[in-house]
């Protein structure tokens, strides 16, 4: 019988524990995989190589994961030991910088809290008691699970879930080649308001923004400040002391907010009253393009007939934000056209009408005309993007039945790679249209991500099968029945990435310290005992790789020395920034699809709920020092921000009698939470805010466990029809001293 | 001229996220629980809606007068010949009258070497020609050092362009650090 271990003893093992640096898995480990040679980066690095071998000290170049962003990093490693990280100056995504969660990636990969071999729930689930397993019994096991409710309930019964990371496409083979509908991202908790409105008005889901040459800009959910995406923050920085003038809209004072021109404390859910009336004064002042809007869009007298009653004096009473201010951005908006962007932000105020708010806001950039031009909006780069080479693989079988997710069926406008999560969750409970049994769930952590999170603990205790994937006990591991432990991203490959006419690696900077694996590899092997190989057709990472790269006269040696690859002569094509991928092929200020579907096609007003007497609206946000629900388990971070604390404005406190760092209690129609409290003038009164992704109810992050409190533990399930998004926002709550 | 080294910070590039106290721990092995550098906010001043905050990085001031290194009885904590403020931790013997000399709570003792600990301006770094680690990897360029007495230098381009004020002035240390809190559109080429 194999032992059994709870956490504690799982990770108090001295055997797994890293060694002192460079004794245990020193100088052989870091310089076994790649000699030093040709591991350094290219000459352009900002760390010069000098003498550096000698001193067994190398520099591998390779790409974060300490957030979704991707940037550039520089390692530099000695005697096997990752001493620090550094900003790769060659790439677009940080030219150079890292963020403090980036310098942290130290941290993540030493962190004694590492699963450090695969794991079989030993006890109840998420009764945090494991057995250490074999690579193979692990996967058999997996697989097993997997045929088994395959062959008894179908493919369909099966979820697959995977957030944004670079082995993306290859889940995406795995689960297709498995035959499942049932494919969960966690974008609708994210911007699905956003992505969808553009993608319905300009037929492009996330156009860029050109900050370098931007006049003036509109903030309305886009807090780079905080929420960090680090070229995207750095130009922002830049733009603030070119001068631009920065408008906030965020009922926060963020720290985007404090270097801004003008903070407008917007009322929770008005965002597009505010938008609907800049639009008005825009038609009623005939500040528009019009030859732009004659060529390049449709549904402008519809527009016009909308906007009418939604005067300044209007939205002032919905979004409190004074008439005479509206019309005054309104004037100043249109006198810097085309350099002035109304941001697609990213989540806004997360209502229900967030969608309205982004096509107001998709609307208002077309009315002056900025597309494509400089300092406006940025057409998709898609086909500016150098093309890998692909793996071919047998057909894939059809996927039979209906997505769990509501998708298209419920969501007919949310496109299935977006899918609706939050439902998907909501429909393992009511086993509609049909009852889920496993879930495979890759790098992401749904029991602290998804609104209301005792449902969704309640949705992994009804299935059959829980399989995860990840560096660290998520609280999604910690209620998984097997734990695959994947190599954190300074210890394997991942599929190349291109950026424009650059390819970019992955690549391990040292070997992994423990008996983990790549997820490439992880859904190769699965797949292999799936019965699905042919499917994966690579031998290991590195044949993975050569393969991506066979289009390209470069070898696969050759791009891990210089880090990253530039395609020689690389045309950019700016021809097709201007076929719209519309009903109408136009930019669709009225959109055809919503008219198809009886809706109002033009941006309408959709008033939103407000919380009643005693009722606070509850906010949540980023902070800079940690990424969603990934970090917080992080000591570096954690030195650098503590826990996360409920923002109460002063008059607030004052009635409760509560000061900063008192312990206070929100709750709401679902939850209820303890936190500290962080007294501030810089909220509205009717506002609580509070950074997610703190609360982890994991015994296996030890650092984090029961540090501040969930918003997910709080948050209602609300989701707009339109977009799928969840509408975070539309959660009320009541405070108490506690 | 003498070599002196010291520091820019223009506070209006700073958006607070704290990378580059995380940079100096990992460069300088910083135990946690303990900082060699900082970042403070004014906190949010004012009445809503009428309100601002601002943020000022900080480390040691590497002063012309560091009472630092008079208090220190071994000599363990000197002035280096370009203004570098440093610890020679095999003569410092823990005593801990440095730490409460500095009126700019900018040392702390070490719990793992028992020694007085601080700012170095990543003295390695330097003599590898490369940046302080807070300031590489600083995203606002808020962060600027080097040798003040260089007039082709960063940092003396900034004090000649814009003005600037120092910490605690009137306790005499005549601290390196110079502060900018006007908008900096550009950051002049320089060494």
């Amino acid at each position: 019988m194999a032992k059994i271990f709870t956490w504690n003893q799982l990770f108090s093992r001295r055997q797994f524990i890293k060694g002192a640096a460079g004794t245990v898995l020193g100088a052989s480990a870091g310089l076994g995989l790649l000699a030093p040679g040709k591991t350094f980066a290219g000459s352009s690095s900002s760390i010069p190589a000098d003498s550096a071998e000698s001193r067994g000290i190398k520099k591998v170049t390779t790409i974060c994961e300490q957030c979704v962003w991707r940037c550039g990093v520089i390692a530099r490693v000695e005697n096997g030991v990752v001493k620090k990280l550094e900003g790769n100056p060659d790439h677009p995504n940080n030219v150079g910088k890292l963020c403090p969660r980036g310098n942290a990636g130290i941290e993540t990969l030493y962190s004694p809290d590492r699963i450090k071999f695969p794991l079989i729930r030993a006890g109840a689930r998420g009764s945090g008691l494991w057995r250490r397993a074999s690579w193979d019994e692990a996967l058999t096991y997996t697989a097993g699970q997997m045929k088994k409710i395959k062959d008894k309930y179908g493919a369909k019964a099966m979820m697959f879930n995977s957030t944004d990371n670079l082995s993306q496409p290859l889940f995406e083979i795995l689960l297709k080649a498995y035959g499942t509908p049932n494919y969960g991202t966690q974008r609708s908790l994210c911007f699905n308001a956003m992505t969808t409105g553009f993608y319905y008005t300009y037929g492009v889901p996330q156009p860029g923004t050109d900050y370098k040459n931007c006049k003036y800009m509109i903030f309305a959910g886009r807090n780079l400040a905080e929420g960090i995406s680090n070229n995207e923050t750095q130009e922002m920085i830049e733009m603030i002391a070119r001068g631009t003038k920065v408008v906030v809209l965020d009922p926060r004072f963020s720290k985007t907010a404090s270097k801004a021109t003008e903070w407008l404390p917007v009322r929770p859910g008005t965002d597009s009253a505010f938008f609907l009336a800049i639009l008005n004064v825009i038609i009623q002042e005939k500040l528009y393009n019009q030859d732009f809007i004659t060529t390049y869009t449709q549904g402008f007298d519809d527009l016009v007939q909308e906007v009418k009653e939604y005067t300044p004096e209007w939205a002032e009473k919905k979004c409190e934000i004074p008439g005479a201010t509206i019309e005054r951005i309104a004037r100043e908006f249109a006198a810097a056209a085309p350099a002035a962007i109304a941001h697609p932000n990213w989540r806004t105020s997360n209502f229900k009408n967030s969608f309205q708010t982004e096509r107001a806001i998709a609307v208002l950039n077309a009315l002056i005309g900025n597309w494509a031009k400089p300092g406006g909006l940025i057409p998709d780069q898609e086909i500016n993007t150098a093309k890998l080479g692909v793996l071919s693989h047998p057909p894939f079988p059809p996927a039979q039945g209906m997505r769990l997710d509501g998708v298209p069926w419920q969501y007919p406008l949310v496109p299935l790679s977006y899918g609706v999560i939050q439902t998907m969750r909501d429909n393992i409970l009511t086993g509609k249209p049909y009852e889920a049994k496993g879930w495979l769930i890759s790098r992401q952590n749904p029991i602290l991500s998804i609104p209301e999170r005792q449902k969704t603990i309640n949705a992994f205790m009804k299935l059959d099968f829980v399989a995860v994937i990840d560096i660290q006990a998520s609280d999604t591991a910690y209620y998984a029945d097997v734990i695959l432990p994947e190599s954190s991203y300074l210890e394997r490959y991942d599929g190349l990435v291109p950026i424009g006419d650059k390819i970019f690696i992955r690549q391990p900077v040292i070997e992994p310290l423990y008996d983990t694996k790549s997820s490439l590899m992880i859904y190769k092997e699965l797949a292999d005992k799936l019965g699905l190989g042919d499917f994966l057709p690579y031998k290991d990472e590195r044949d993975l790789l050569a393969k991506q790269l066979k289009p390209y006269p470069i070898s696969l040696d050759e791009l891990e020395k210089a880090g990253h690859y530039v395609v020689p002569n690389f045309q950019k094509d700016y021809s097709k920034d201007f076929e719209f991928q519309t009903s109408s092929g136009k930019i669709e200020l009225s959109s055809s699809i919503m008219a198809q579907m009886g809706k109002k096609a033009v941006p309408t007003w959709d008033e939103p709920p407000r919380p009643s007497q005693g009722h606070y609206y509850l906010l949540t946000g980023k902070t800079a020092q940690h990424s969603q629900m990934f970090t917080q388990n992080n000591r570096w971070l954690l030195e650098v921000f503590s826990e996360n604390r409920a923002w109460l404005h002063t008059s607030v406190a004052a009635k409760l009698g509560v000061k900063t760092d008192d312990k206070v209690i929100l709750e709401s129609d679902v939850g209820k939470v303890t936190i500290k409290a962080q007294v501030t003038e810089g909220i509205r009164p009717d506002c609580i805010f509070m950074v997610g992704g703190f609360g982890h109810v994991s015994k296996g992050l030890r650092s984090a466990y029961k540090l501040g409190a969930s918003d997910s533990a709080l948050h209602k399930t609300v989701t707009d029809p339109l977009s799928g998004g969840s509408a975070l926002s539309e959660t009320f709550v009541t405070v108490s001293k506690a | 001229m003498t070599v002196r080294m010291g520091f820019v910070i223009i506070t209006s590039r700073c958006i607070d996220c704290d990378a580059c106290m995380v940079a100096c721990r990992a460069e300088n092995d910083v135990p946690i629980g303990k900082t060699r550098n900082w970042v403070k906010s004014s906190g949010v001043q004012g009445e809503f809606p009428k309100v601002k905050e601002v943020f000022q990085p900080g480390n040691c001031m590497h002063c012309e007068h560091p009472p630092c290194v008079s208090v220190c009885p071994t000599g363990a904590s000197q002035k280096r010949a370009d203004g570098i403020v440093i610890v020679e931790n095999s003569k410092c013997i823990g005593c801990k009258y440095c730490i409460t000399a500095c009126p700019y709570d900018a040392r702390f003792a070490n719990p793992e070497t028992g020694k007085a600990d601080k700012c170095t301006f990543c003295l390695q770094r330097l003599e590898q020609g490369l940046k302080p680690a807070c300031v590489q990897t600083c995203l606002g360029k808020s962060r600027h050092a080097g040798d003040l007495n260089d007039p082709e230098s960063v940092v003396a381009k900034l004090i000649a362009k814009y003005p600037s004020r120092q910490l605690l002035t009137y306790v005499g240390t005549g601290p390196n650090i110079y502060y900018i809190d006007e908008v900096v559109p550009e950051i002049p080429e320089g060494k």
